[in-house]
């Protein structure tokens, strides 16, 4: 009876797990995928898999960047974390006696939790499971073999290969704890003649578990405000442009990322002048964000800048997003949209590098080989081309802090782009800029496309005319917030 | 690439098939073969690396190269690219020092081989007498450096080693390594941001020191040995970027300050003088190969970025007593900026004292940033300067430095794509006359160089091979406990 429920009930477990690890990813947390997949790029090259094996833990790094390329289509990655997530209880549950098979949920629960830390890696949890395969299938009669094996597995799983010690000596008995001294040996020798440069505190912790170098998981789990700005960045991504305002008058987080997203959103439907007040924003940099040194934060400003027509500001963007991933990946997001401001800027020597790169990918090859490295290919692409006639002929030095004269500029260059002349506005808005706001309405009536003057702007003219007496505008109520700090 | 990398690299390519077919009635066609890089014409010294080379067609089934020595021996390769043995390749070019290597060159494509127009490669009777080189990697990016490494290069193979990679100090910024006249028994190299500093090692002993000061604005960096090995120059500044909005020129980088100073290292003392403290920005200093004089570029302070077109550096020089440890009290100018409406950056002497070469663009005092940045160069006993057209391109170049024996200099490019800066060596004779560039040989140049992501700078020949612990440098930087530097 006790064999059979435990028989059935393991099976059951693994049932739940699957169908509970799926639905979470694929459903609730995608953008948590898309996040993990867009600071990797997988090549499916031996170049590639040389160099990730050559260093210690490489094997499980490089599977878990093969299982992470998969992100890209949502549901394929969540079934492959589901599978993982089985696994993991499955080995857990032959590694206990049977009659604690319930216990096999914790190690699943615990790594659920763990992965909710934004910078762990998914080698982490590959190479725990990787640790109870081996220990699962190790004879244990002999304990000498480990002798042998530590090493081995030490290279390819990293340090995770503790787990596997502390699981043996509670199989063999403590007897077999000389393993610990054995493995603790292996790894000092390893960073004095194989790793001169690696810190120790890596080569014994883990050199590929984390994003952060020298920094460890945190017990944090889904942070809901950090998660909504992961969430934020997954829609401009995919360009889900309803989905952000909707969300947005669900949840905001105040901070400039948070408006960026929303800001370029209603830009892109064209909301931008009616409905930028109903939402939270965070001041100067609430449309474009200044240079941070994070790879993140600039990320929306990049779409943005794509989209204004400023394709070197893009690129910049681009370029400091992918520098900044401090695990030294690169980017298939970030790579991509740097070959596409090279091609619309027609550099496409440097473009081919960059498409050489993304050739070798799973997901970002066929855009890749579909391109052809020539003037009348870049025009033929409406984007592409759109683009080219939106940036700025003139060269001059770009100024983040003269960011609504740039909006300006790029306006005057070509009064097609409406989405210059919204960002241009609200720019002067948020500066607080009211008299360059009145003085350049008339150019929003001209060329805004508008079938009336947005209520946005007109409530802000009217509080300009009556001195701030205007109720129930959020337009109104900034401008005036504007107008006292002015006259503060 | 570590040595473990190197192995599986070497396996892998081992076991993947190329072709082995030899030429059958073979077409001749009156043209030179267009080669990847291009080798036709250059001058090697004997001592240098195969220069292996790839057929511009990337379609070909297979390629056939036979090279003849005009004063004996022959070297037959056949594969997917010329791929030339490094020892019989040695044995080759020292058997015709002085002489020429004639390359006859057959590609088979669709089934039919092409045998192309023959042409030479010479061989220097001048050695180049250097183990190798060393550089700097940094992804040619914008105010994120990423992942940068300080490598060396042994220029009679292909292998590259780190000398200080960013894995070891994750975060950190380093750059401006400098060895004394090639010799890498003292070296310096400075460090940024937290836990940053001026490192400096005398014979295979580090020593980090704070070298800013309260009566200097910064640390040191851009730094030159006095020959005679007690004295590092360095120039005192704030280095800024501005970014251009046309698809031209993608960066200026400009110093709001800037002054030159003396390092005494045994001492850890500044050696300061009123004439190199001025309101002007003094830059890029560089000792004589006597150690009398020290060589500057020298600009008068611009409202930068505004007036960036503006900044126009002259090339000057200071008497320099090494005995006393203090500066001259005259100041010459030999190029004037203003003048001549050009700017002259990055002057370096070479060892025999007969050359002076140097940068010249339009604008500017950082020449690796202007595309029109050009090597000219100075004869020291005649006066007279030219600009080196013959190893000039539409493109910058920059970051030039001298083997000890003056024969070969090193210099980076962007004549590629304008982007991703590379290596070219070229040989000067006693008469002046330059030859042909030739891109820093790789065992398979085109993959090399077309996967390669990072742009190369500060490339300095290296008499041996540098001995560098980085762990101690890692321990260094994270003890953050540094001799602060005194005034003389």
């Amino acid at each position: 009876m006790n064999k059979t429920i435990t028989k059935y009930g393991t099976i059951a477990l693994s049932v739940l797990i699957s169908i509970g690890a799926f639905l979470f990813w694929y459903i609730a947390y995608p953008h948590a995928m898309s996040y993990q997949e867009q600071y990797q790029l997988f090549l499916w090259t031996s170049d590639y898999f040389v160099e990730r094996v050559s260093l210690p833990g490489g094997l499980a790094d490089w599977l878990g960047e093969f299982i992470v390329q998969f992100y890209y289509v949502e549901w394929l990655g969540a079934l492959l974390l589901a599978l993982l997530y089985v696994a993991l209880q499955r080995l857990t549950a032959r590694l206990l006696p049977p009659k604690w098979w319930l216990l096999s949920l914790v190690p699943v629960l615990m790594l659920w939790w763990l992965m909710g830390d934004i910078n762990v890696l998914l080698s982490l949890p590959v190479a725990i499971v990787l640790a109870l395969a081996l220990a699962c299938v190790m004879p244990r009669r002999y304990s000498w073999i480990d002798a042998a094996v530590l090493p081995v597995a030490y290279w390819l799983i990293g340090p995770i290969v503790w787990l596997y010690i502390v699981v043996r000596a509670v199989q063999l008995g403590w007897k077999h704890l000389w393993t610990a001294g054995w493995m603790l040996a292996a790894q000092l020798m390893v960073y004095a003649w194989l790793l001169p440069q690696w810190p120790l505190q890596q080569t014994m912790t883990g050199l590929n578990y984390y994003r952060i170098p020298l920094h460890y998981p945190q017990w944090t789990g889904y942070d809901k405000d950090m998660y909504e700005l992961v969430r934020m960045d997954y829609l401009v991504r995919h360009e889900r442009w309803d989905d952000i305002v909707k969300r947005a008058g669900e949840y905001q987080v105040n901070t400039p990322f948070w408006s960026n997203c929303v800001n370029l959103a209603l830009s892109q439907k064209r909301l931008l002048a009616d409905r930028m007040f109903d939402f939270y924003q965070s001041g100067e940099d609430a449309l474009v964000m200044p240079r941070t040194r994070d790879l993140t934060s600039m990320l929306p400003s990049a779409e943005a800048f794509w989209r204004l027509g400023m394709v070197n500001s893009a690129q910049r963007y681009m370029f400091d997003t992918q520098e900044s991933i401090l695990n030294a990946r690169k980017s298939g997001r970030c790579t991509k949209r740097i070959a596409e401001c090279m091609l619309v800027n027609g550099h496409y020597k440097a473009a081919m590098k960059q498409l050489d790169l993304l050739k070798k990918s799973l997901y970002y090859s066929s855009w890749a080989n579909d391109v052809i490295l020539s003037d009348d290919w870049v025009n033929a692409q409406p984007e592409y081309h759109r683009l080219r006639q939106l940036r700025y002929k003139e060269n001059f030095l770009y100024s983040y802090e003269e960011m609504d004269k740039m909006f300006g500029l790029l306006f005057m260059n070509n009064t097609d782009n409406k989405m210059a002349l919204d960002y241009f506005l609200a720019q002067m808005l948020l500066k607080g800029n009211l008299k360059g706001f009145q003085q350049y309405l008339g150019a929003a009536q001209q060329y805004g496309g508008y079938r009336q003057m947005p209520l946005g702007y007109q409530d802000v003219m009217r509080c300009i005319q009556m001195q701030g007496n205007v109720q129930g505008s959020p337009f109104a109520n900034y401008a005036k917030r504007m107008m006292g700090g002015q006259q503060q | 690439m570590n040595k473990i990398e190197s192995w599986l690299i070497g396996a892998v390519c081992w076991l993947m098939a190329s072709c082995a077919s030899t030429p059958e009635q073979v077409s001749k066609v009156n043209q030179l073969p267009d080669i990847y890089p291009d080798y036709i014409g250059v001058t090697i010294p004997a001592d240098i690396a195969p220069l292996n080379f790839n057929l511009a067609d990337e379609d070909i089934d297979c390629m056939d190269v036979v090279a003849r020595g005009s004063k004996g021996g022959e070297l037959h390769t056949n594969g997917d690219w010329a791929d030339f043995d490094i020892a019989d390749w040695q044995a080759l070019t020292q058997q015709n020092r002085g002489g020429k290597i004639t390359l006859t060159v057959c590609v088979e494509k669709d089934g039919q081989w092409t045998q192309y127009n023959d042409f030479d490669i010479f061989v220097s009777p001048d050695n180049l007498d250097e183990w190798g080189l060393t550089y700097r990697r940094i992804k040619p990016g914008y105010e994120v450096g990423g992942d940068i490494g300080i490598y060396q290069r042994n220029l009679s193979n292909f292998d590259e080693t780190a000398i200080l990679a960013e894995t070891v100090v994750p975060g950190r910024c380093f750059n401006c390594h400098t060895a004394n006249c090639t010799n890498p028994n003292r070296i310096t190299l400075q460090m940024r941001g937290e836990g940053g500093g001026t490192m400096i090692q005398k014979e295979g002993k580090q020593a980090w020191v704070e070298t800013k000061t309260d009566s200097t604005k910064a640390a040191g960096s851009y730094s030159y040995w006095h020959p005679q090995g007690d004295y590092v120059a360095m120039a005192v500044n704030s280095v800024h970027q501005s970014f251009f909005t046309g698809i031209g020129q993608r960066i200026e980088v400009y110093h709001k300050f800037s002054n030159v100073e003396v390092l005494d290292t045994r001492t850890n003392e500044l050696i300061l003088s009123p004439l190199l403290q001025t309101e002007d920005l003094e830059i890029f200093p560089a000792f004589s190969h006597d150690g009398k004089w020290l060589y500057y570029s020298t600009s008068k302070p611009c409202k930068v970025p505004a007036e960036y077109e503006k900044v126009k550096c002259s090339l000057c020089r200071i008497g320099f007593d090494a005995e006393k440890g203090q500066f001259g009290l005259q100041v010459d100018t030999l190029l004037n900026g203003p003048a001549t409406d050009k700017s002259y950056v990055l002057a370096r002497p070479s060892y025999d004292g007969h050359w002076l070469m140097y940068c010249v663009s339009s604008r500017g005092n950082f020449p690796v940033s202007q595309d029109d940045a050009d090597l000219w160069l100075m004869d020291m006993k005649t006066g007279k300067i030219r600009a080196l057209t013959e190893v000039n391109s539409l493109q910058c170049e920059a970051y030039h430095n001298w083997s000890d024996n003056s024969r070969w200099f090193v210099f980076s490019s962007k004549r590629e794509d304008g982007m991703y800066t590379k290596l070219y060596l070229a040989c000067i004779d006693e008469q002046g006359r330059v030859s042909k560039p030739f891109l820093l040989p790789q065992r398979n140049p085109r993959k090399y160089y077309q996967e390669q992501m990072d742009a190369y700078n500060v490339p300095d020949f290296t008499k041996t091979k540098v001995e560098f612990d980085a762990h101690e440098a890692y321990r260094q930087v994270f003890d953050n406990n540094r001799e602060q530097v005194k005034i003389k």
